[in-house]
């Protein structure tokens, strides 16, 4: 049931003698999800264990959504971020490198930079003083003298993240040193992607400011949602979709018949689009923008019909987004009951300023915290969280079963799909989870300290 | 020359505090019974959202109304003009009369579930100044204070202040044509914002 889990820094680095026990038991989650079935239990969204695990082996390892290139001009551009509750800074060194590091000070641990983002040289601390360079060195120790012939200051810069990796102007981050390249673990899902990410050949920028609030709800509550529900469309968003209906009416009930496919990506990713001959962009700047005819021959007339436009998507473990408004967003973890939103707006580079401005206005009209659909959405998933600890409730499975079998090669998009109706991206998404969950991550397995292997070996 | 209290305030972000400099009482407070009136108009403006009578509340703006909610981040002390979000950039609203209208059609649908049951809110409206800016516009700010209660003890608060650009009508109404509203916070504290403000 259980096993040791890391007595090892995640900082990679063997401090002295420093040595950690096992703090903390690793539950085995293979009864907790049936991906081949479509049930869930319900205690992977309220456990804290299990939570704790969460954090150990999915964001301590998965590659993580940090910020985009855009943000970062100059050297000391910065952005402070989280991967899972780790506060990271990001910055631009002098040599225009984008770089990460833990926020939090060398010393005694206060968090270094708390600013959102802005520009500076240095990074010096509140609390007594230490200072650190853009390349995340330490600078300057006041009272350095009293520090014991050891003490050097290149053993005590900041944590650095070492693996960062930039796909078409996402930068992701990861813990794993030796992370498998980003590129490898979206594999067919850049298809996808490229269909928001790669329409303009300058490529993406994104608008200032994060829109960012806090609400009720297990991360993965959002993250599966968006890499596997088109099933809640139309009734989740009714009012929503009267509204930007020509008509001022509702989905007619044909739209159930919706044609379209979901990807689902045997790590975990998902991707769900309806398929029209003339699938179009919502807002109408945009959609006059385009020249439908280029993107077909940039992107290629499947990509065009299909996940251009309207549909949703999710990088595992907690990056989505959607291609229609240019919606690109983060699920936080803040605890097993809680996730904090971080959404930001995306266009296109090559966009004249009015057209941008029109994306801009019906992304934050529709999505965002004050967005006529999100509205919708969160309101779900803090009434699913909110009844989640009653024991009953909780012992209650829940079903992914729709399109169970679906799964096929469907000949025209890239890597497995199913319905555009399914759960069949949900079902990867935990299976994969699951996966990740029973396997120790490269924290629990690597750098051992030469005092280890002389133990082991013995 | 005005006393020192009557003239605009200088932190106050947003071309809405651009006066009209040859209109002699640019900037003062106005008088007791014109600062009545605009004190009446705000309490009833908050009791017309709190009796969720939005297509009511549309009505106090004038056609070419901008209606504004930026983001505010946490910024360096020397980089502390960029706290608040710029025009153009992403907003909490970023609104016009139609897209309000919008907004509230989709209340009256039936199918609104966020709100469906209703959310319980208080509009708590004080601080309010109101000084000339030409002939026949004032300028206003209040503060608010917002309490949502929601289902069985789903709570939000929402605090903030507001600059209000307001025209006197012929009549001798009011009609706000700008309104910039500065929440009280960085990361918001409520899963939406499925009041107006
Ligand atoms: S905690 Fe940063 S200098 Fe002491
Ligand atoms: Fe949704």
């Amino acid at each position: 049931m259980s096993s040791d889990s890391s007595n090892t820094s995640p900082a990679n680095q063997a401090i002295g003698t420093m040595r950690r026990p096992p703090l903390s038991r690793n539950i085995d989650v293979s009864t907790l999800v049936d991906a081949d079935k479509g049930l869930i239990d319900r205690s992977i969204y309220t456990n804290e264990e299990i939570y704790g695990q969460e954090m150990r082996r999915i964001f301590a390892r998965n590659w993580l959504f940090l910020a985009h290139t855009s943000q970062f001009q100059k050297p000391g551009d910065f952005f402070t971020t989280f991967m899972g509750e780790d506060p990271v800074l990001v910055a631009m060194d002098k040599q225009k490198n984008i770089r990460a590091y833990l926020n939090s000070c060398r010393h005694r641990g206060v968090r270094l930079c708390r600013a959102d983002e802005g520009r500076t040289k240095m990074f010096t601390c509140t609390y007594h003083g230490w200072s650190f360079d853009l390349a995340g060195a330490l600078q300057s120790v006041p009272n350095q003298d009293a520090y014991p012939e050891d003490f050097q200051k290149e053993n005590w810069g900041l944590i650095e993240v070492p693996s960062l990796a930039v796909y078409k102007g996402l930068i992701f981050g990861s813990w794993d040193p030796d992370a498998e390249p980003l590129e490898e673990t979206l594999g067919d899902m850049r298809y996808y992607m490229d269909a928001m990410l790669d329409r303009d050949p300058e490529g993406t920028e994104v608008v200032g400011g994060v829109m960012k609030w806090q609400l009720e709800g297990n991360w993965k509550l959002a993250a599966e949602q968006f890499a596997t529900d088109w099933y809640h469309v139309n009734m989740s968003h009714a009012s929503a979709l009267m509204v930007l209906s020509p008509t001022g009416k509702g989905p007619k009930p044909e739209v159930v018949a919706t044609p379209g496919r979901q990807y689902l990506s045997p790590k975990g990713h998902g991707a769900g689009f309806p398929t029209h001959p003339k699938s179009r962009f919502d807002a109408a700047p945009v959609h006059e923008y385009y020249d439908y005819d280029a993107l077909r021959e940039r992107l290629g007339d499947e990509r065009v019909e299909g996940p251009l436009t309207t549909g949703h998507a999710t990088v595992f473990p907690s990056f989505s987004y959607l291609p229609v408004n240019g919606s690109i967003r983060v699920w936080h973890p803040k605890g097993p009951d809680k996730m904090e939103v971080w959404a930001w707006i995306l266009v296109d580079k090559s966009m004249p300023q009015e057209v941008k401005d029109a994306q801009r206005l019906y992304n934050l009209r529709t999505f965002g915290p004050s967005g006529i659909f999100e509205a919708d959405d969160g309101e779900n998933w803090s009434e699913v969280q909110a009844i989640s600890h009653g024991f009953v409730t909780n012992s209650v499975p829940l079903n992914f079963q729709m399109g169970v079998g679906s799964e096929r090669e469907d000949g025209v998009y890239p890597g497995t799909t199913s319905e555009l109706y399914s759960d069949a991206a949900g079902r990867s998404f935990y299976r994969h989870w699951a996966t990740q969950m029973n396997t120790p991550a490269w924290h629990e397995t690597q750098h051992k300290t030469a005092e280890d292997q002389a133990e082991s070996d013995q | 020359m005005a006393p020192p209290n009557n003239t605009a305030p200088a932190d106050a972000a947003g071309s809405a505090e651009a006066v009209d400099t040859s209109f002699e009482q640019s900037g003062e407070l106005v008088d007791a019974e014109l600062a009545y009136r605009v004190q009446q108009f705000y309490f009833l403006e908050a009791e017309l959202l709190d009796d969720g009578r939005y297509a009511d509340w549309l009505d106090i703006f004038d056609d070419d109304l901008f209606y504004w909610a930026p983001l505010r981040t946490n910024r360096l002390r020397r980089q502390a003009a960029l706290s608040i979000g710029a025009e153009g950039e992403a907003a909490y609203f970023d609104e016009t009369r139609d897209s309000l209208a919008w907004r509230i059609r989709r209340y009256d649908s039936g199918m609104a579930w966020a709100e469906d049951p209703p959310s319980r809110t208080r509009h708590l409206i004080s601080n309010i100044t109101a000084r000339w800016k030409s002939q026949n516009e004032l300028l206003v700010r209040s503060a608010f204070l917002v309490y949502r209660n929601r289902l069985q003890t789903e709570t939000d608060l929402y605090s903030g202040g507001r600059t209000d650009q307001v025209r006197i009508t012929d009549d001798g109404g009011f009609r706000i044509s700008r309104r910039e509203i500065l929440f009280d916070a960085n990361v918001l504290q409520a899963k939406n914002l499925s009041t107006f403000f």
